[in-house]
């Protein structure tokens, strides 16, 4: 459920120190996957040297090649331990529908389905997101035909500038996929990991719910 | 058919944005989704103080990190590559260097800017550089910072001798008004309340980060691609800052993810290109969100003292305010004490207001800049003074309003009222309920720009110009095409230029661009109308006057047998000597008329925890003429909850080293959809001269009354004045705990 999303990918407290330390969360995060990876990547192959001439880690990055299943078909790519899955999606895949916005999990900009559970890819290490369904904004339409939840995003006028937009569909389709019938205060906490500045919550909330109707309908 | 007997096929009708597609597939390009061969990173190296000397700067291990392309401080750089900044009524001239050398003014400044083949590797470089410091007390807070004891931040202030004959310090601007004779106007009145208002301040928090990608040509010709509100303003200042021919720049600007004030230039932009020129690479810069807290141009915050004179009937006699801004190390609010006008007529008027340097990053604009901060003041004071007179909040508004030019301010209030109920709230009310409302005012500026619209031989229309679509812009024009020309609006294609290819566009800031912009496209709309009548009647032989267009087509009033599609008459046009149709139209400016946003909240207490919860929000809005009404209703809708969401929860917050202590989204917290309330839009439509088809610029007024509006809804719930936003619940707190040991009442 959404509502589990939110407890187990924020931070669970306030940093106690309000002056921002050196080392973030989020690097934290990021140093953990190199301690980690021997017991993340059983099926990669690790590599201790850099593939790439000018490129070059600090000691302690490691690099490996993975294969991830994104919108249903096999990628190989090459990632540092560090990798998240955001980066390999944007950069190495070019799906740029999931927005780099806060890289610590607080917006949901980044939101992927794993499983058809959405996750924040920008808190998931790419390693981990190994032997798993992966689905992305560019992933829901079928072909020109799109996903009764895009329609209604534009019937709705559930958007401004649109940069948070693919992170609410996904979110809204993670929700939906569980949750047919959802009342208001469903949809709510479905998107409640999921921030917009413009300001279109209410047009979001009537968009989710006419998507649930179509899609209860057959789509 | 319109009041005013103007029939519109487009104008007002709730057709989708022209952009809804993209976005919602994720296909939108925005600045960060565009990659390009050989693409470096760029990333900065901050000062983690506030306020300190640089004893050290040495960035050789940086350098030395294999996948570093450039590491670069002001010593790279020649004396005339550098932000000048004229301040005209101290008239000081400032030529702030790009990088500090020897001191820092505010956490997060640059000190170096680095270039390498990955994000991550350019982030290791900057745990290399070695910079040391020598600490100085920061000034946080403008009251303290504008003491005489304090030392200057910058060296060549010199101190300013204020209204009552006080000296202050580290005074980056000045404000003063004066009409009438407010003297006069307290000795004429019954009473006289002096209040003291304080506003934090508030980042835009756009969910795109800054974002900018620089390139160098072989020749020397610099491509920037960026997330900005205006691609022209960016080319320029890049040029100014670095002395680069405006010849020699292309500014492409991208899709952008919100902007709100923040994004027309100057924080990284410059950065991007310096580091393309020395690589001779692309170099990519993406602010992370610590970096927008630390480093980017948020609203300032403002303390201001206000006193207004009533007689017993509530009319106002008199109104005076003092004030201290808070522009950090920049300059620029103080200007804005003057919305303490408001909509009312007031016959004796005089602010005296300041921006006082503290250290913290220079302030950007935010949606309608200085009227929320202003407005709390002004519109908080006369909720009090009613409560205080025993007068419904909505009758003194409505007592002391002026008329409007071109805007009818008292049908706009009722509006809203009307709306909610407002005369039988009483009966909706509960317990720990209360209702709040206030009025915020706003005039769009205008700019110049132009536009090509031209007809291609299937009929479809394209528009073309270099105006930036922030959120509904775009659509709006493409109504407007719609309606000069007769076609559907589907068939209308909204484009938009690089500096390159496009006739100069005003930057869309200052609520300009559906009056501007929205000028030129009418005019050039028309232009190309003219242009199909006369073809058609010479075709027809008959007078251009007996001709119109409608539904894609040039009909003959007299006989519609004389019918011409919009294809025949765009390949007929080729076929002439005049060649394809286009038109063109082009705008300067023009005097634009006031509007007003008025807005009623619903709200629930709960005075132990001092938690707030919004029940309902509604506002109205004199719009003039609602040209794309979805647009208009997002922005009605948008900068409610951005006004509110200040009078509750966001604050920048520092700590008393002077450095930010909630430069994330976790701690600087937006509103989520648990905290949106159903946000209603009533619009009202006065339409005015100049704007085309009558509109105003509406993207900046719904912003102002909002933490006033809150701000007089608590205190009708539970009976306490909060008079410091946001209002937190430890404030709301605070202030029921004040009221129980006598303070304030």
């Amino acid at each position: 459920m959404a509502k589990d999303r939110h407890e187990e990918q924020r931070p669970p407290s306030r940093a106690p120190n309000p002056v921002s330390s050196t080392i973030s969360r989020r690097g934290f995060l990021k140093g953990i996957g190199t301690g980690a990876i021997t017991a993340a990547v059983a099926p990669a192959v690790l590599m201790t040297q850099p593939d790439t001439a000018d490129a070059q880690t600090l000691p302690g990055i490691t690099q490996a090649q993975i294969t991830l299943k994104v919108n249903g078909k096999p990628y190989k790519v090459d990632v540092e331990s560090r990798t998240t899955l955001l980066s390999v999606l944007r950069e190495k895949l070019d799906l740029t529908g999931a927005k780099l916005v806060c890289d610590r999990g607080e917006c949901g900009g980044c939101t992927v389905l794993m499983d058809g559970k959405p996750v924040y890819a920008c808190m998931m290490l790419a390693l981990d997101a190994q032997g798993h369904e992966i689905t992305t904004i560019e992933g829901l339409a079928a072909g020109d035909r799109l996903h009764p939840i895009q329609e209604a995003f534009i019937e709705h006028d559930a958007l401004m500038c649109g940069f948070c937009t693919p992170g609410f569909v996904v979110a809204i389709k993670g929700l939906l996929d569980k949750t047919p019938n959802p009342t208001l205060d469903d949809i709510k906490r479905g998107v409640s990991g999921n921030i917009c500045r413009c300001g279109t919550y209410p047009r979001v909330f009537q968009a989710a719910l006419t998507a649930a109707q179509k899609m209860r309908k057959g789509g | 058919m319109e009041p005013n007997g103007q029939q519109f096929h487009v104008v007002g009708s709730r057709v989708p944005r022209v952009d809804a597609l993209e976005k919602v597939t994720g296909r939108a390009r925005y600045t960060a989704d565009v990659h390009l061969p050989g693409l470096l990173y760029g990333v900065f190296v901050r000062s983690p103080y506030a306020h300190a000397r640089i004893t050290r700067i040495d960035v050789s291990k940086a350098r030395a990190l294999p996948g570093v392309m450039a590491v670069m401080t002001q010593q790279d750089l020649t004396e005339d590559q550098a932000l000048v900044i004229q301040e005209e009524v101290h008239a000081t001239r400032r030529v702030l260097n790009l990088f500090a050398t020897d001191k820092v003014t505010y956490q997060g400044q640059k000190i170096a800017a680095i270039a390498a083949v990955s994000r991550e590797i350019a982030e290791d470089a900057v745990r290399l550089v070695e910079v040391e410091y020598d600490p100085l007390p920061a000034y946080i807070d403008p009251r303290d910072a504008a003491k005489p004891e304090t030392t200057m931040i910058y060296d060549d202030r010199q101190p300013v001798i204020g209204p009552h004959g006080e000296t202050l310090h580290n005074v980056a601007g000045e404000s003063h008004h004066q009409i009438g004779d407010v003297d006069q106007g307290f000795r004429d009145a019954d009473r006289i309340f002096e209040d003291t208002y304080i506003v934090h301040r508030a980042h835009q928090t756009y969910i795109e980060p800054q974002s900018c990608i620089a390139e160098v040509g072989p020749d020397g010709k610099v491509t920037v691609w960026s997330s900005t509100q205006g691609h022209f303003a960016v080319r320029a200042n890049i040029s100014s800052s670095l002395g680069i021919p405006l010849s020699q720049i292309n500014s492409i600007g991208m899709t952008i993810g919100g902007g709100f004030g923040a994004k027309f230039g100057g924080i990284i932009d410059t950065y991007a290109v310096l580091l393309a020129q020395k690589t001779r690479r692309p170099v990519k810069i993406v602010y992370t969100r610590e970096e927008e807290f630390l480093d980017a141009r948020p609203a300032p915050g403002a303390v201001i003292t206000i006193k207004t004179g009533v007689t017993h009937d509530g009319t106002i006699t008199a109104r005076q305010a003092f004030a201290l801004w808070d522009p950090g190390i920049g300059s620029g609010g103080c200007g804005a004490t003057g919305r303490i006008q408001g909509v009312y007529s007031i016959p004796n008027v005089k602010w005296d207001a300041y921006d006082i340097h503290t250290n913290k990053p220079a302030p950007g604009a935010y949606r309608a800049p200085g009227a929320p901060q202003a407005t709390f003041a002004s519109e908080s004071q006369l909720n009090r003074i009613a409560h205080e007179l025993g007068i419904d909040p909505v009758e003194l508004r409505l007592k002391n309003m002026r008329e409007g030019d071109q805007v009818d301010f008292k049908a706009t209030l009722k509006a809203v009222a009307d709306h909610v109920g407002w005369w039988q709230r009483e009966h909706d009310t509960g317990p720990n309920q209360g209702w709040g409302v206030a009025v915020g005012e706003w005039t769009n500026g205008a700019g110049p720009g132009a536009a090509v619209v031209s007809i291609h031989e299937d009929g479809s229309v394209s528009v073309f110009s270099g105006l930036m679509d922030i959120t509904g812009t775009d659509s709006a024009m493409a109504v407007i095409a719609a309606e000069v020309l007769g076609v559907e609006y589907q068939r209308v294609k909204v484009i938009r230029g690089d500096t390159d290819s496009a006739p100069y566009a005003t930057a869309s800031g200052g609520s300009v661009i559906t009056f501007s912009m929205g000028n030129a496209v009418l005019r050039a709309a028309e232009e190309a109308r003219e242009r199909i009548l006369a073809l058609a009647a010479e075709q027809f032989a008959v007078p251009v006057d007996r001709l119109e267009l409608r539904d894609g087509q040039v009909v003959d009033r007299d006989h519609p047998e004389n019918a011409m599609s919009l294809a025949e008459a765009a390949r007929l046009g080729m076929r002439t000597i005049g060649g394809p149709i286009v038109g063109r139209g082009a705008f300067a400016a023009q005097p634009s008329a006031t509007t007003i946003a008025a807005q009623i909240a619903k709200v629930e207490v709960n005075p132990d925890t001092g938690q707030v919860r919004l029940l309902k929000y509604v506002g109205s809005l004199d719009v003039g003429r609602a040209i794309y009404a979805l647009g208009v209703e997002g922005q009605m809708e948008g900068g409610a909850v951005q006004g509110f969401s200040w009078g509750l929860m966001e604050q920048m917050q520092y700590a008393i080293d002077g450095r930010n202590a909630n430069p994330n989204l976790l701690d600087y917290r937006i509103p989520t959809a648990m905290d949106v309330p159903y946000v209603e839009s009533v619009l009202v439509e006065v339409p005015t001269k100049n704007g085309p088809f009558g509109c105003k610029g509406v993207g900046e007024p719904p912003i102002a009354p909002g933490i006033a509006v809150v701000a007089g809804a608590i205190h009708d719930a539970i009976g306490v004045w909060c008079n410091e936003a946001p209002i937190t619940p430890e404030r709301v707190v605070m202030a029921c705990q004040e009221r129980k040991d006598g303070v304030r009442g």
